[in-house]
């Protein structure tokens, strides 16, 4: 069952019983004080006379009562342990308390310490927590260059503005770099024009004799790439009077435009600028939140077979993790013979049939000077084999 | 073993602990009321079984136990809520957790961000950020989801204990007397023992026999050699240069009060000697780690994390991605390659993929320059490779 599952079922059970406990001690703590209540104003009653007979059995069972009642209410209480031993339980069995035994920490200390904050400073300037990463600053002395902060800041000003729907600086923004756009191939410049002469047509039809002259001042250098979208973007001025909302063009209004901008002002700019699109801190942990319950699964089994200290051989890890094709950056070749990564002393060969193998499993492969290569009937000379670069 | 089940311990142990030490407190306050009530009972009680029984002395006692037992209940009232608010926060954490699995990309992708917040904020306070991580989780709202209190709480004794001041530790002891009784902690002697050294720094060696004998006494099982050590002190001047006396007069000892409380603070929770931020960044930086990212610029990738110049030189001493299948992606695109995109190899042995390099073909009437080398080749020279 899902840990979290097994987890929120017993703390629910928890919560319930306390609740009906709490309602259950409330209300008979008040039926027993306003028991007693009403006998002591009877007493009041009699004057400064000795009680009846009567009444002092009646005192004696209310006595009684009282302490039978506050007596079960705390074992009641006590009983609720159980419920509430049974989380903790249930959080150990399904969580792992000890992930550290799989890491060092002495990667991390030390003179380590300062790139790591410097990393984790970036990665507050790539998120926009500009006065996060001040505070951050200021509170380890970090030293940081002056120009690494500098896009940022720029990038962080116009995507504010945007999130503010003002197209104003990311538009001259793109001009400014209209050339390095183009040969990025990003549409960005006309995607800002498009979301600018939505917005006059919106405002009614009032405003259309400034859409039609926005347009053919911005559209016409796009024709190329975009006519589809122009002849929609010209189309929609057919229904402005009656309302776009009613017309097939009603989608043009959606509030996705503007979070589509975002993404793609943030894709572009940092392509750029050279920056990796995602923050790398955030990549690092979506990968490490992967890798590490493989590896702890892993370390379990290598610990009950006696193998020891993974992570001091320093070559791989123990065991593959598939961190998805969007995480992969660069090629690996893993030679199909000998299962082993390629590296700088046996790296890949092209045979001359087109296969390609390692270097030490040609040689291995490799009879008097002739080699058959082992996915087809071709045999060849090995010396014929080419390095390739992946 | 799903990913939310290796890290988040901490995150659903420590409120939970704070439910339990909740309900001991609960339980306590419940019987101390119960006894109050009984007490009350009995004592009318007994003078129902007398047979002087004026009925305006048993109005009164009555009146003392209405008295009792509106007490008894507003406090259970009082503590019961108490837990049932600590039991809302362990249950709200839960609920934030299930997220994980969502069906909705966008509530995961919010989750992961979240989550790596959450990371930053546990690793900023081990680090001693600690304004910095109040001032992250305030401007995310994940406050209720870390652990903030815990460590704040921890500020305040290591800033008292910085300026040389007892007493917040001391009351922190108190607090959890029976875990860290458990634990089998020395943090109090050592503590207790500051006390008497600093006593003699400033002369005061009749108080400090007597802090000895109202401390020390009962110690003797695990710290002899340390309250014989100490004792001995009595009879050196505070400037003395005589070894071990030196070292126990030193302010070292403060800064080693200090670590010891954070590590019994830690262990205390549960929590892990190291944040897990820094073993998720281990693990991922491991995980994303290859070859390429060492061999020179023309190696990188400006998306690889590990290839950033500050990521790199923290993975280097961790251990290489592990594969045993080939991964080919195109170093032009980035894309993978594939029976769609099949790898091409110019004839000065550098592979890229089909569709950019055609790409490059068609705007160049045919030829290719090699991004890594600047050759030029005509694209018919290309060749095809196989990687099984």
């Amino acid at each position: 069952m899902d840990a979290c599952t097994a987890v929120a079922r017993e703390i629910e059970k928890v919560l319930s019983k306390f609740t009906s406990y709490s309602d259950h001690a409330t209300s008979t703590i008040t039926s027993l004080h306003s028991n007693i209540e009403s006998l002591q104003s009877e007493i009041d009653q009699v004057g400064s006379g000795d009680i009846t007979e009567a009444q002092a059995v009646i005192l004696s069972q209310a006595i009684g009562r009282v302490k039978e009642a506050v007596n079960r209410l705390s074992t009641e209480h006590r009983d609720l342990h159980s419920s509430v031993s049974k989380v903790g339980k249930a959080i150990d069995k399904n969580f792992t308390a000890d992930f550290g035994c799989i890491s060092n920490d002495s990667v991390f200390s030390g003179d380590k310490q300062q790139l790591v904050n410097e990393v984790i400073c970036q990665h507050f300037f790539r998120e926009g927590l500009l006065d996060i990463a001040e505070e951050f600053i200021s509170e380890t002395g970090l030293e940081l260059q002056e120009e690494s902060r500098e896009p940022f800041f720029e990038l962080n000003r116009i995507l504010a503005a945007l999130k503010a729907r003002d197209l104003g600086p990311a538009l001259q923004w793109a001009e400014e770099n209209r050339e390095k756009l183009r040969a990025q191939n990003s549409s960005l410049e006309f995607k800002l024009h498009r979301l600018a002469y939505i917005n006059l047509v919106k405002e009614g039809p009032h405003r259309v004799p400034q859409a039609i002259e926005y347009a053919r001042l911005h559209f016409t250098p796009f024709v190329y790439q975009h006519e589809k979208v122009i002849q929609s973007l010209m189309g929609c001025l057919l229904y402005v009077k009656g309302g776009l909302e009613h017309s097939p063009y009603t989608d043009l209004l959606g509030s996705h435009q503007w979070s589509e901008i975002c993404e793609v002002f943030t894709r572009d700019a940092c392509a750029l600028l050279g920056l990796s699109v995602d923050s790398s801190l955030a990549v690092c942990v979506n990968a490490g939140c992967t890798a590490l319950p493989v590896l702890l699964n892993i370390k379990q089994v290598m610990q009950q077979r006696a193998v020891h200290n993974m992570w001091n051989t320093k070559e791989e890890l123990p065991i593959e993790i598939d961190l998805g094709p969007s995480s992969r950056y660069h090629s690996i070749f893993a030679c199909p013979i000998l299962r082993q990564q390629s590296t700088e002393s046996n790296p890949p060969m092209r045979l001359i049939c087109g296969h390609v193998i390692s270097r030490d499993a040609l040689n291995k492969l490799t009879t008097s000077a002739k080699l058959k290569c082992p996915y087809c009937p071709v045999e060849q000379n090995p010396a014929d084999a080419v390095q390739i670069f992946f | 073993m799903a990913d939310v089940s290796s890290i988040e311990h901490p995150t659903l142990k420590v409120p939970y602990d704070v439910l339990n030490k909740k309900f001991r407190l609960a339980q306590k306050t419940l019987d101390r009321e119960v006894c109050h009530v009984t007490s009350a009972v009995t004592e009318l009680e007994r003078i129902l079984f007398t047979d002087n029984r004026s009925a305006s002395q048993i109005s009164s006692l009555l009146g003392g136990v209405v008295e009792k037992l509106s007490s008894f209940k507003r406090k259970a009232e009082e503590a019961t809520q108490e837990e049932i608010e600590s039991g809302r926060v362990v249950k709200r954490r839960v609920d934030h957790l299930k997220d994980h699995d969502s069906l909705s990309p966008s509530v995961v992708a919010e989750w992961k961000r979240t989550r790596l917040d959450r990371l930053l904020v546990e690793y900023l306070l081990r680090a001693g950020c600690y304004s910095t991580a109040t001032k992250l989780a305030s401007s995310r709202g994940i406050e209720g989801l870390t652990n903030l209190d815990v460590f704040l709480v921890a500020r305040e004794v290591e800033q008292s204990l910085a300026c040389h001041d007892t007493s917040k530790c001391l009351s922190w002891c108190h607090d959890n007397k029976s875990k860290l009784r458990k634990l089998n902690s020395s943090l109090e002697f050592n503590v207790r023992m500051q006390e008497f050294i600093e006593l003699i720094r400033n002369d005061r060696r009749m108080d400090a026999i007597r802090h000895a004998r109202k401390y020390f006494t009962g110690q003797e099982a695990g710290h002899l050699p340390s309250i014989q050590r100490c004792m001995a002190l009595v009879a050196f001047p505070a400037n003395t240069d005589v070894s071990p006396y030196k070292e126990l007069l030193s302010n070292v000892r403060w800064d080693q009060l200090i670590e010891q409380f954070r590590a019994e603070n830690l262990k205390l929770y549960q929590l892990s000697s190291q944040s897990a931020f820094s073993v998720v960044v281990q693990s991922g930086l491991s995980a994303l780690k290859t070859p390429h990212c060492y061999r020179g610029a023309t190696g990188h990738n400006p998306d690889c994390p590990v290839c950033q110049p500050s990521l790199n030189s923290l993975a280097s001493p961790l251990p290489y991605a592990h594969c045993s299948q080939s991964r080919l992606v195109c170093h032009i695109s980035g894309e993978q390659l594939n029976e769609n995109n099949q790898p091409l190899m110019l004839p000065n042995g550098y592979v890229y993929g089909q569709k950019a390099l055609q790409q490059m073909a068609d705007e160049n009437n045919g030829t290719i320059v090699c991004p890594r080398t600047r050759q030029t080749f005509n694209i018919r020279d290309a060749e095809k490779v196989f990687v099984m």
